[in-house]
């Protein structure tokens, strides 16, 4: 009886308490984008007015559109950069590599804030006027080390091998490149691509510091809501966020299976 | 063709350099600036920023909340990464996931959902006056206490994948040895399995206090006007009293702070590690 309470009630209260301390105010704020109050209060009666009303609010549905071009944009130099990088490390002497790994990994580690305001600072200093050649570059700066994480684990994992085979067999580097590089580089693209993605999509930081006057990303206008009098809209688009999300990870982690398992795992190597 | 691969590592390293290395040097010339407009290099930003209390007091609380945040995230964390690693089967990898999909929501639309949660006259607000636990309103909004909260539940799930990661590793061989010899589990723990997990916990300290002190808008929304902090000033020089080189000189002596604890944990860090 102890031994029960000790090795599965314990630990599965705790897990639930947890679990639960990270999801009732989403779902609150999830529930409540389906209540008539405009001020998210209880009594809850159902409503969809305010998604309607976001149906129509296009300042909103035009700041996510920005957000979602930015995103995609982000990922893809950062793939690409990732990737190049990846394929060409292994030539680099030992402590090049790691200094220009540290390099592409100190963004994660020095507060978004420093990095905005000193690209702020960098614009003024050449005399330009924001634009959005910046944004782009500070988000890859900041989304680059995610797409990193997952390109290297997938490398280290590759069995070298397999590219000497192809040479062996007489394929040109090219060929080697196309055949047994790419696809066994894609899944992991996929996924370094889909986590730059996010980290650009959701970021606010660098946006709010760098963005010409006019143009807004979602985050900006979910921020510049909560602070002149929010309405229950940013909840109704925070679930559809939430939702959309969601999905892409499932699809993601369907597509790849365990090869996000593999990032995680990967730094054991 | 070694020398052409070699090459591809470039373009990352450009960027980086152009983009983040440059700034944060251009930066520290500015901090250097006086905001009056006179010429030349002057240490009065950094002057300013140390005798002056009230900047050494918010210095402070950044420090003091950050802590904060660390404690609640690795009492929240620890236990649970523990269960995670040695008690639960097939339940892992549901925990895993649940704590995983936060990440992938919006970090504003988390803090705006603790806003419209511990709000007065909120959702928690009423369920305690039915319960009876309160009466009238909450007050819990706009305190340091709702920042503390709003950032332990935004960095709290990386703690516990860093500390998980720790203790998964620890070989289940070790703790029957260390029974076996007749150390009790409480005795197992501390000597065994705590100081194995320890780089996971040293990692995690520095995925949640580090960013922790850069924060601005979690103070900004969830402690309002007494939620000022480092951040929020640095904020407010760029985009309300226009001291910019002020500014840098604050940015700067966070960038100092943040470079000093990531040094003095990985030190730590790498004490346990060579055990």
């Amino acid at each position: 009886m102890r031994k029960y309470f000790a090795d599965h009630l314990i630990p599965t209260l705790y897990a639930l308490i947890a679990l639960a301390f990270l999801y009732t105010p989403i779902i609150v704020l999830m529930v409540m984008g389906f209540n008539e109050s405009r001020y998210n209060t209880l009594p809850f009666s159902f409503s969809l007015k305010w998604y309607s009303a976001l149906a129509q609010n296009e300042v909103l549905i035009h700041a996510a559109v920005n957000s979602f071009i930015l995103a995609l944009i982000t990922a893809l130099i950062c793939v690409v950069l990732a990737t190049m990088f990846v394929l060409g490390m292994k030539t680099l002497s030992r402590s090049m590599e790691g200094l220009f790994r540290s390099l592409i990994m100190m963004p994660m580690s020095i507060p978004w804030l420093i990095l905005a305001l000193s690209m702020l600072l960098l614009i003024r200093f050449i005399d330009m006027d924001k634009n959005m050649f910046f944004v782009v570059a500070g988000h890859v700066v900041i989304s680059l080390p995610y797409a990193m994480l997952s390109l290297q684990a997938r490398i280290q994992a590759l069995d070298p091998a397999l590219e000497e085979m192809s040479a062996s067999l007489g394929a040109s580097s090219l060929n080697t490149f196309r055949r047994i590089t790419m696809p066994a580089l894609a899944p992991a693209i996929v996924a370094g691509g889909f986590l730059a993605f996010m980290i650009s999509f959701d970021n606010f930081a660098i946006s709010y510091f760098l963005i010409p006057a006019g143009t807004s990303t979602l985050p900006i206008e979910i921020q510049s809501s909560i602070k002149f009098g929010f309405t229950p809209e940013i909840n109704a688009i925070s679930t559809v966020i939430i939702g959309v999300s969601l999905l892409c990870l499932a699809i993601v982690g369907l597509i790849m299976g365990s090869s996000i398992e593999n990032m995680i795992g990967g730094k054991k190597k | 063709m070694k020398r052409k691969k070699k090459l591809l590592t470039f373009p990352s390293i450009i960027v980086l350099t152009v983009f983040a290395i440059l700034p944060l040097i251009i930066m520290l010339v500015y901090s250097f600036q006086s905001d009056s407009g006179a010429v030349g290099a002057t240490l009065e930003n950094y002057t300013n920023f140390f005798l002056k209390s009230v900047y050494l007091k918010l210095t402070y609380r950044t420090i003091i909340n950050s802590l904060a945040v660390t404690i609640i995230s690795l009492i929240i964390s620890y236990p649970l990464a523990y269960f995670m690693a040695k008690k639960f089967k097939g339940l892992k990898n549901i925990v895993m996931i649940l704590i995983l999909i936060p990440f992938f929501t919006n970090q504003l639309v988390r803090v705006y959902s603790w806003l419209i949660f511990l709000q007065d006259g909120g959702v928690l607000n009423s369920f305690l006056q039915s319960v009876g636990v309160v009466e009238g309103s909450l007050g819990i909004l706009f305190t340091q206490g709702a920042v503390v909260i709003g950032l332990v539940h935004a960095f709290f799930p990386y703690m516990v994948i860093t500390i998980y990661l720790a203790l998964e590793r620890v070989d289940n061989a070790v703790l029957e040895a260390s029974s076996s010899l007749g150390a009790s589990k409480i005795r197992t723990f501390f000597q065994v399995v705590l100081p194995l997990s320890m780089p996971g916990v040293v990692t995690g300290i520095m995925i949640v206090f580090v960013p922790c002190l850069g924060t601005f808008v979690e103070p900004r929304i969830l402690g309002g006007v007494n939620g000022t902090v480092i951040g929020t000033v640095i904020e407010d020089q760029f985009f309300e009293i226009y001291g910019w080189n002020f500014g840098a000189a604050i940015a700067f002596v966070l960038f100092a702070m943040v470079i000093i604890s990531m040094a003095g944990l990985s030190r730590i860090g790498r004490r346990y590690d060579n055990e």
